[in-house]
């Protein structure tokens, strides 16, 4: 009994740290329900840099109808019933617009935690459809672009810049974010005329050795113009090695998951290889604000963005915010209302268009990387000719 | 005095200690602070039905989080509304598809689903004892979740499954956890409890006083396989989605260790280790996040909780090897204690 006692004690005292602040009229909050630590971290820290950029410029130039914009974190650990705890802790600190991890599978507890106290959530750059209206419910957004795009925009871009006309289909079914790249690709491919499947795989992102799928590549009668690869990392250098290894030179289409120049002193002299990005990281975005982003990024944190995916943090907070002055007031309906109302609403990243059926884009203004002798340098810029049905997205 | 009389102060203080966190919760008025109090009864109910197998028959299992994993997952399956689940999981049965029950007969139900799939695997694996057993509820852990990886049409394989409603309130987790805790109470009294302790203590002694073991065992293996069922389902309520890695080694590994710490042979320890466990963890938690005194934030570097997390269970274990309550319970009188007082 005296352990019992003393345990109840020194729970009792812990309440006290947890008394709830209040919300405050004379400013607007954002709350940040993200990974400060685990895996996640790496994916969350930047974007969430970019949406810490915005707000900065917003509060300097005046604040948000005429109020400053204020932060409050909460970490979720990269676990799912800490995330639930962080969205209900931001809600508590009386936050007006709920951010959550990148990832759905993470972000969706605090997304799901905002949408029961009637807020609104967006993800800070997840790509399956479900990050929305479809997996959360009518308040949540995402900040990035459907996977599927990706899929799409480089099937129909290789067809009509390359020429391509027999592709290969390579899966990893690792992820939901890879089957998304690889159903856009199948969702366009029936709309290219004279473009043809010659053959499709699937792999896991942990093999080691992906000589069994290699083989079929190398015996059919002859090689594919393109090969579309839905993967991300860390099992995609090992595969993208393999294949080079293996004497394929067809070029390879990606999503945006392997955008970066980290990975790339681990197969020298790669070419042939094309991504699709909201915005190139290398300093030659055929948008010079890009570049001067970039720049304003290193200043803020002390490093070059590493991939594309810090951008949506941005993107998040400017659309977000002229929402808010749309609409006159932080108040959930009237925030989504006027988001819903966004067609091709011009960005630093590209338009972005929200509907009452889809908080999400399902099509994009995206830069195709080139990346030959290891060297990644943007070549082209592709929008696809139509954007993808919901109704296709769904299946 | 009966047996049952003698040992109900157990149960009931703990019930009462549970009762007094619910109330914490609800006074504070915090909503994080409520979420981590039914963390804190979802993990008390995993490791209470840890407790009623490994407590009892002395096996350690490392397979239970298969069982939170059926129930998780029969919680979506019945309370998910229709609409969602053609989408999301097409392959269910047409009766499945078009049942949506309340949240509390889901719960029943998926503690039922667990118990009959831990009778299933009870069957076979009660049969072994010692490690040969506890490598075998390895491999059916690991079957429960490559299956659930990966049967796309029913589980949604490594998606989360989503639209599960989700249960803020404090009071249904705590009446679980309360349940849990008087269930394992019931089954350490019983003839089966009492003679599954035998078998433990004295196998060779129990076998020639005629107690099946493997039978003994497997009534255990199904009522903590109902227990953690149960857990499973409050647990997709508490957060509203499912995932089949949520029910693998690191849910293993944390509610075992609590029950360790607590003490393996006791169903106090179970009760205890959780509730100091996560204590700890929270306290560290709000240390990382910086508390306010006067007018300077003291904070502690993020990651450090779970070092000293790790460091206070290696200390506890030097200590008392038989985690906190060894084999003791909480007692008005102290009667059975040996407690040589922390």
């Amino acid at each position: 009994m005296k352990n019992l006692s003393k345990i109840v004690v020194s729970l009792l005292s812990a309440t006290a740290f947890a008394t709830p602040a209040l919300a405050d009229d004379d400013k607007i909050i954002v709350g940040f329900a993200t990974a400060e630590s685990g895996f996640m971290q790496a994916y969350d820290k930047p974007a969430q840099d970019a949406a810490m950029i915005r707000i900065k410029e917003i509060n300097d130039a005046g604040g948000l109808l005429g109020k400053q914009i204020e932060v409050v974190n909460a970490d979720t650990k990269t676990d799912r019933a800490e995330g639930a705890k962080a969205g209900l802790s931001v809600i508590d600190a009386g936050a007006d617009m709920v951010v959550v991890s990148c990832d759905y599978d993470f972000g969706a507890p605090a997304a799901l935690a905002a949408e029961g106290a009637g807020l609104p959530s967006f993800f800070l750059c997840a790509e399956s459809i479900k990050a929305g209206i479809q997996g959360v419910g009518p308040n949540s957004f995402s900040a990035s672009v459907l996977a599927a795009v990706q899929g799409a925009t480089m099937a129909e871009w290789a067809y009509n810049k390359k020429n391509a006309r027999n592709f290969y289909r390579l899966l990893d079914t690792w992820t939901e974010y890879n089957k998304g790249i690889c159903d856009g690709f199948d969702w366009m491919l029936p709309r290219l005329e004279g473009a043809a499947l010659v053959g499709e795989d699937t792999f896991k992102n942990e093999d080691a050795s992906i000589a069994a799928q290699i083989t079929r590549i190398k015996s059919l009668p002859q090689e594919p113009d393109a090969i579309m690869l839905c993967t991300m990392m860390p099992g995609a250098v090992s595969a993208i090695k393999q294949i080079r290894a293996a004497g394929i030179n067809s070029m390879i289409l990606n999503g945006s998951g392997v955008d970066g120049s980290y990975w790339l002193s681990a197969i020298p002299d790669l070419s042939n290889f094309y991504v699709p990005v909201q915005g190139s990281i290398y300093g030659d975005d055929p948008n010079p604000d890009v570049t001067a982003f970039n720049a304003k990024y290193k200043e803020t944190t002390g490093g070059d963005p590493s991939s594309q995916y810090v951008y949506p943090g941005y993107v998040m907070i400017d659309v977000w915010a002229k929402a808010v002055e749309r609409a006159g007031t932080t108040e959930t309906s009237a925030v989504v209302a006027e988001l819903e109302k966004m067609k091709d609403e011009p960005t630093l990243f590209g338009p972005r268009s929200f509907s009452a059926e889809l908080h999400h884009q399902n099509s994009a203004d995206y830069r195709i990387i080139d990346i030959e002798g290891g060297k990644p340098a943007v070549v082209d810029s592709w929008k696809i000719s139509e954007p993808i049905p919901v109704a296709d997205l769904m299946k | 005095m009966s047996v049952a009389r003698r040992t109900i102060s157990t149960p009931v203080i703990l019930a009462l200690l549970l009762i007094a966190l619910a109330l914490m919760a609800v006074f504070s008025g915090s909503r994080p602070f409520n979420q981590t109090i039914i963390d804190i009864f979802l993990r008390v109910i995993l490791v209470v039905g840890l407790y009623i197998f490994i407590g009892n028959s002395g096996v350690i299992s490392f397979g239970h989080a298969g069982f939170t994993c059926l129930g998780g997952y029969a919680a979506a399956w019945l309370t998910i509304p229709p609409m969602m689940k053609q989408t999301l999981l097409p392959g269910l049965p047409d009766w499945l598809m078009n049942l949506q029950l309340p949240f509390w007969a889901g719960a029943i139900f998926a503690a039922v689903w667990a118990a009959l799939w831990a009778a299933v695997f009870g069957k076979i694996l009660m049969r072994l004892s010692g490690i040969a057993a506890s490598i075998a509820t390895f491999a059916m852990l690991a079957m429960i979740n490559t299956i659930y990886s990966n049967w796309e049409s029913v589980t949604a394989a490594t998606s989360s499954v989503v639209g599960i409603p989700i249960v803020r309130s404090i009071w249904p987790y705590l009446i679980a956890a309360i349940l849990a805790v008087f269930v394992a109470w019931a089954h350490s009294i019983s003839r089966a409890g009492l003679a599954l302790r035998a078998a433990r203590d004295e196998p060779t002694a129990a076998a020639a006083s005629g107690i099946d073991a493997p039978k003994e065992r497997l009534v255990a293996f199904i009522i903590s396989g109902a227990v953690m069922g149960m857990g499973g389902a409050l647990f997709a309520h508490s957060i509203g989605v499912v995932t089949p890695d949520t029910f693998y080694l690191t849910l293993t590994f944390i509610t075992l260790s609590m029950l360790v710490v607590g003490g393996m042979g006791s169903l106090s320890g179970a009760v205890l280790g959780v509730v100091i466990l996560s204590g700890l963890i929270q306290g560290l938690r709000w240390l990382e996040a910086g508390v306010s005194i006067g007018t300077t934030t003291f904070a502690i570097p993020n990651g450090l909780q779970e070092i000293t997390l790790g460091i206070v269970m290696i200390l506890i274990l030097a200590r008392r090897p038989s985690g906190i309550m060894a084999n003791s319970e909480l007692n008005w009188t102290r009667s059975r204690s040996e407690d040589p007082g922390v």
